[in-house]
């Protein structure tokens, strides 16, 4: 009906909503970004690290982490166009060693470093800690399958790195619906899109894998 | 107990003088003796209702209670019930001179002062330079310490036009161990708001540090709601005895927290820098909470 309508397929409709609902996502992460330019050491969730805004390896590692990771959001998601792979190989390899660099020397390791400091304790600092292990090890994993050529599985890898890269938008996303719902206390709310977050985003890669990978071929992970 | 006294004295003064020994303890019942006289002589003066009740310096203070709206207009967003702090300052001959504080105001006011029967009474001006500004009316008691009257606005198109009060004499005293004891959640009214009430409440977790007397921490208010941070911030400035121009917290200080005494609109010298400290933190969160909270970001 719809496609009747509009002249376009279901499937392209799906496409564009999803680029048109991460175009929001991400300008607003952008806007999250740009709060800390030019840069501030007390401007927006800074406010809250005065006590630990004096430790240089966390000033570095917070400013690495906002101003790295916006570039793995936009680089990220070009990956899974079937018609840039295609059409522009090179593209999408050099995008990929953007994703891959930033990922494993920039945002990943400052992640886990904002993520020692992390506010709800120890819960949320295990969380964000966890996350960004396995995001840096995922990540590591699909450029290594890739290597050898195993495109399945690095394309697999890929997926749950980007989900859990993903996390930045979800979390923000789940604290936004938590609150509006159940006015919860902000450090319990934090705590729990800590975990809510990622972990999700993780079931849902799992289940697109099954869904995209059942009739390829089974030979690699 | 006096009489006995007396008695006794007196037996202990018929002996000695009996005894017929030295001059000097016949000199001390005697003194009692007048005293009791003197204070008799008091008494009868009073009854005579033409000397003053008492020494008008008695009536010096601070008198403290419910200011509440008789003539209002509910269209104008009236503050029905404030608590206000009649400050009696000094009494010369027949003028009387002091100031009032209430919902972030102080103002000042004279008026003549008279006697009546056996009770004191006033009719005081404020200056009237201020939209505010009106004629107090004021019955003073000795005994208690306690002030009634009316209250009557110069200017007939503010939202209340009357108010009257019955104010009990208190002291104010700046006590840092001073804190909030809430029993649960406490609803925040805002006649000002479009919404009265928006499902916003205070909750007892505004009172679990005392801000005035311990160095607080970001853990240790991480958690906690902003509305209950701005209460426990509030609560500083409550112990200075500030009176409170924000609606909100007024209405919470003026009608839950019995303590609470408004008594200047200016408290930032009387602060010390543990208080100066806490707030600048406390305000950090709230800020912080005001911007994210419900936002989508950290």
């Amino acid at each position: 009906m719809f496609s009747f309508l509009t002249g376009i397929s279901k499937n392209k409709f799906f496409i564009y909503s999803v680029l048109l609902a991460y175009t929001f996502f991400f300008w607003l992460m952008l806007k999250i970004t740009l709060q800390y330019i030019p840069i501030k050491t007390d401007a927006a969730f800074l406010a809250i690290k005065q006590s630990y805004i004096h430790l240089t390896h966390y000033r570095i590692a917070f400013f690495v982490h906002v101003f790295s990771a916006i570039f793995v959001l936009l680089a990220g998601f070009t990956q899974f166009s079937k018609k840039i792979r295609v059409k522009f190989p090179v593209i999408h390899k050099h995008l990929g060693w953007l994703y891959v660099i930033v990922t494993l020397f920039l945002a990943g390791p400052s992640g886990f470093i904002i993520g020692v400091y992390a506010n709800g304790g120890i819960s949320s600092k295990i969380a964000f800690c966890l996350l960004s292990i396995l995001w840096i090890l995922f990540t590591a994993l699909a450029l290594l399958k890739i290597t050898k050529k195993q495109v399945l599985s690095h394309r697999k890898w890929m997926i749950r790195s980007f989900a859990l890269a993903l996390s930045a938008i979800t979390l923000r996303a789940w604290k936004y619906i938590l609150v509006a719902l159940f006015h919860p206390k902000p450090m319990d709310v934090y705590q729990i899109v800590a975990w809510l977050g990622w972990t999700l985003n993780l079931v849902i890669a799992e289940i697109i894998i099954l869904n995209q990978f059942k009739n390829e071929s089974k030979t690699t992970l | 107990m006096k009489v006995k006294q007396l008695f006794n004295f007196s037996v202990l003064a018929i002996c000695i003088s009996a005894c017929g020994d030295a001059k000097k303890p016949e000199e001390q019942p005697m003194h009692i003796i007048d005293t009791a006289a003197i204070d008799e002589g008091k008494l009868a003066l009073n009854n005579s209702a033409v000397e003053p009740l008492t020494e008008t310096s008695s009536l010096i203070g601070f008198y403290v209670g419910e200011f509440e709206a008789v003539v209002s207009d509910a269209k104008k967003a009236p503050s029905y019930f404030n608590r206000i702090n009649v400050s009696i300052d000094s009494i010369v001959d027949e003028e009387l001179f002091g100031h009032s504080v209430v919902a972030g105001n102080n103002r000042p006011f004279k008026g003549n002062f008279s006697q009546k029967d056996n009770l004191y009474i006033s009719e005081a001006k404020e200056p009237g330079n201020n939209k505010y500004d009106g004629v107090f009316t004021f019955t003073i008691f000795t005994q208690p310490g306690k002030i009634t009257g009316t209250w009557v606005a110069n200017d007939k198109k503010l939202a209340v036009t009357k108010r009257s009060y019955s104010l009990s004499k208190k002291v104010f005293q700046y006590d840092p161990q001073q804190n909030l004891n809430l029993g649960g959640r406490h609803g925040v009214y805002d006649p000002a708001a479009n919404n009265e009430f928006e499902g916003e409440f205070i909750t007892e977790e505004a009172g679990k540090f005392n801000a005035s007397a311990i160095v607080l921490q970001g853990k240790d208010i991480e958690n906690m709601y902003k509305r209950d941070l701005e209460v426990m911030r509030n609560t500083i400035y409550a112990r200075h005895g500030y009176s409170f121009k924000n609606r909100i917290m007024r209405y919470f200080f003026d009608s839950e927290i019995s303590w609470y005494i408004p008594v200047s609109t200016d408290v930032s010298k009387e602060l010390t820098d543990l208080e100066i400290k806490n707030i600048t933190l406390i305000k950090s969160y709230e800020e912080y909470a005001s911007a994210y909270y419900d936002s989508f970001g950290r």
